[in-house]
């Protein structure tokens, strides 16, 4: 049980991370697979939020007394993970405005039933 | 030493983000001046990074940003290769803001224009940036861009190329995040140069996972053969200013962020001989699939996968010579192919289809266009006095100087690809200029400012290919930075 207490958010992370690429390979509709794409997107947040977690980790406020530096919750990753949400935001949103101009050129969202552009 | 002073490299990224996000504000002012605003953007982008180029060939300028030492601070690495493709990058754009003037007439503007200086922003950001996160920042900043502008005509091929496009590379993104995480569990730092130093070699188990994870990731932006099947679809619905640069920058921009993290991070010169077979196997395909090809846009969307496959191979040749080719091939793709789109989009515009058939007698209607397509086509098949020429030359003489059979057999492949390619491209001209037109209508020519940026890019290609000693000194350097690690990280870390 040591080891999934200790690597519980990593295999979550991964786990999430694999279910998103299992929806975005099986599932042919489009807003499914943006489902699937935004849980790839929060699973690959959380896994590198891990990299940083302590638990009962505090803030790395210096200035704070009685404070050592393995008591504190690295911040970089929360300040990569705070971008990497920013851009996937933006992502979801094109991708479900695409969505919604898919369906009006198409009338259909799943996308085995759309093959005009081929090799 | 004299200290000299030089603009400030952050003004390249900053100029252009600022420009793009006044657009939205100027167009409630003087709506007329929005399409200028991206010419001006990269125009000066271009002044200044030719005025780095003598400072740069010296020493890298390192520019650190919030004003802290090295590793912890957020920080660009203007180098040689950097700065050469920074100077691709805003050449492009420049010439084809000017050719986007007459030619973007339907659509929301406003957004063609923002999204267009994004894009390209995001591409300058990648290639001079020195940290792993901000490389993926920009890199998404240029692949929303892109994504957004394939769809830009609203048409069903549009929709549905971004679609695809979108779907692909947001899992080649999530894959990089998921390699710079990895990186950054294990060396707790996010720096270039930092990483550099502390990555000895890229052979164990644990440097290879997130090396397969980042090459995976910007491999489905460089368009690597198994990773590709987009491409075609994205850059042939888009609108052609817009193919242009997507498969003159983008897919290059794609590239070089691999070849920098391959050479500079993890120093993987053992996995170069995987990438070999990549590269000739992307080629083969894409000349191979651009043959059967009866869409012009998509023959040439093709032909970048094949020119990219070309680019990888001279990469991963792995000696000074081959990254030199490598470069050179770089540029030399980026002048033809923004050549042909733009001499394409003016010729779909006047027949109305992009079916190769439909184009029979435009060499008499339009004698310019047809004129610079056909510059644009013998370079990149590579005849003499072209740039690709002189390009093709350098890879297949850095091949042959490894002295291997492998490299022989491997040069024969791709000599068989440039007939492929002579092929294709020649019944194109045979079309333009020997069959004969059932409309009689007058001649009419494309638009001065489309005809101006041709102009300037077949004026370049022609110059290139006759001297290329002119840009040779500077392609060295480039190359000898990539290759050269340890100077890389003298100059960050100091």
């Amino acid at each position: 049980m040591d080891f999934l207490y200790n690597y519980i958010y990593y295999i979550g992370a991964f786990g999430l991370i694999l279910i998103g690429l299992y929806i975005l390979l099986v599932k042919h509709n489009l807003i499914k697979m943006i489902i699937g794409l935004s849980i790839l997107e929060t699973g690959v947040n959380l896994f590198i939020i891990t990299l940083g977690y302590l638990d009962n980790g505090t803030a790395p406020i210096f200035s704070k007394e009685n404070l050592e530096s393995n008591m504190m919750v690295d911040p970089v990753p929360q300040a990569l993970v705070l971008t990497a949400i920013v851009i996937g935001l933006a992502v979801l949103a094109l991708a479900l405005s695409l969505a919604i101009r898919l369906y009006d050129s198409f009338k259909t969202l799943n996308l085995k039933k759309i093959k005009e552009q081929k090799w | 030493m004299k200290e000299i002073t030089y603009i400030n490299p952050v003004l390249l990224i900053a100029v252009p983000l600022a420009l793009a996000f006044i657009i939205p504000i100027l167009k409630f002012v003087w709506e007329k001046s929005i399409k200028w605003i991206p010419v001006a953007g990269f125009l000066f982008d271009l002044i200044v990074s030719i005025t780095l180029i003598p400072i740069v060939l010296q020493k890298n300028i390192i520019v650190k940003i919030g004003g802290t030492t090295t590793p912890f601070s957020i920080n660009l690495v203007v180098g040689p290769a950097g700065l050469l493709l920074s100077i691709m990058i805003s050449l492009a754009g420049f010439l084809v803001a000017i050719y986007a003037l007459k030619y973007i007439q339907e659509g929301d503007k406003t957004k063609y224009h923002i999204l267009f200086m994004l894009l390209l922003t995001g591409a300058i950001g990648v290639v001079l940036t020195g940290d792993i996160f901000n490389l993926f920042v920009f890199f998404e900043v240029l692949c929303i861009s892109s994504y957004a502008l394939v769809g830009y005509l609203g048409n069903r091929a549009g929709i549905e190329s971004s679609i695809k496009y979108l779907i692909q590379g947001s899992i080649g993104s999530s894959l990089l995040l998921v390699g710079i995480g990895l990186i950054y569990g294990q060396y707790g730092t996010l720096n270039m140069a930092d990483l550099a130093a502390q990555i000895k070699t890229a052979d164990s188990i644990s440097l290879f996972v997130p090396m397969f994870f980042m090459i995976t990731g910007l491999g489905i932006e460089a368009a690597i053969f198994p990773l590709n099947s987009w491409l075609p679809d994205a850059h042939s619905s888009a609108p052609s200013s817009i193919s242009a640069v997507l498969s003159g920058i983008a897919i290059e921009v794609g590239l070089y962020a691999m070849m920098r993290i391959l050479f500079t991070i993890f120093a993987a010169e053992s996995f170069m001989g995987f990438l070999l077979f990549l590269g000739v196997i992307t080629l083969l395909i894409g000349e191979m699939s651009a043959f059967s090809q009866n869409n012009i846009k998509r023959m040439l969307a093709y032909s970048s996968i094949g020119q990219i496959g070309l680019i990888v191979f001279a990469f991963s040749i792995a000696t000074a010579s081959g990254l030199s080719g490598g470069f050179f091939q770089m540029i030399s793709h980026t002048l033809n192919k923004a050549l042909l789109f733009l001499a394409t989009g003016f010729m779909i515009y006047r027949t109305g289809s992009m079916e190769i058939s439909s184009f029979r007698g435009l060499g008499k209607k339009m004698p310019l266009t047809a004129l610079f397509f056909t510059i644009g086509t013998f370079s990149i098949i590579g005849l003499p006095p072209f740039v690709g020429f002189a390009s093709k030359f350098l890879i297949f003489k850095a091949a042959l100087a490894k002295q291997e059979l492998l490299f022989i057999i491997l040069i024969a492949v791709i000599i068989l690809t440039t007939v492929i390619e002579g092929a294709y491209f020649f019944r194109i001209i045979q079309t333009l200029y020997f069959k004969e037109s059932d409309d009689k209508s007058s001649k009419q020519e494309s638009a001065i400012t489309a005809l101006i940026p041709m102009f300037i890019f077949a004026l370049l290609i022609l110059i290139l290919g006759i001297y290329p000693n002119w840009i040779m000194k500077f392609i060295h350097s480039a190359a000898s930075e990539l290759l050269n690690k340890m100077s890389y990280l003298r100059s960050v870390l100091g």
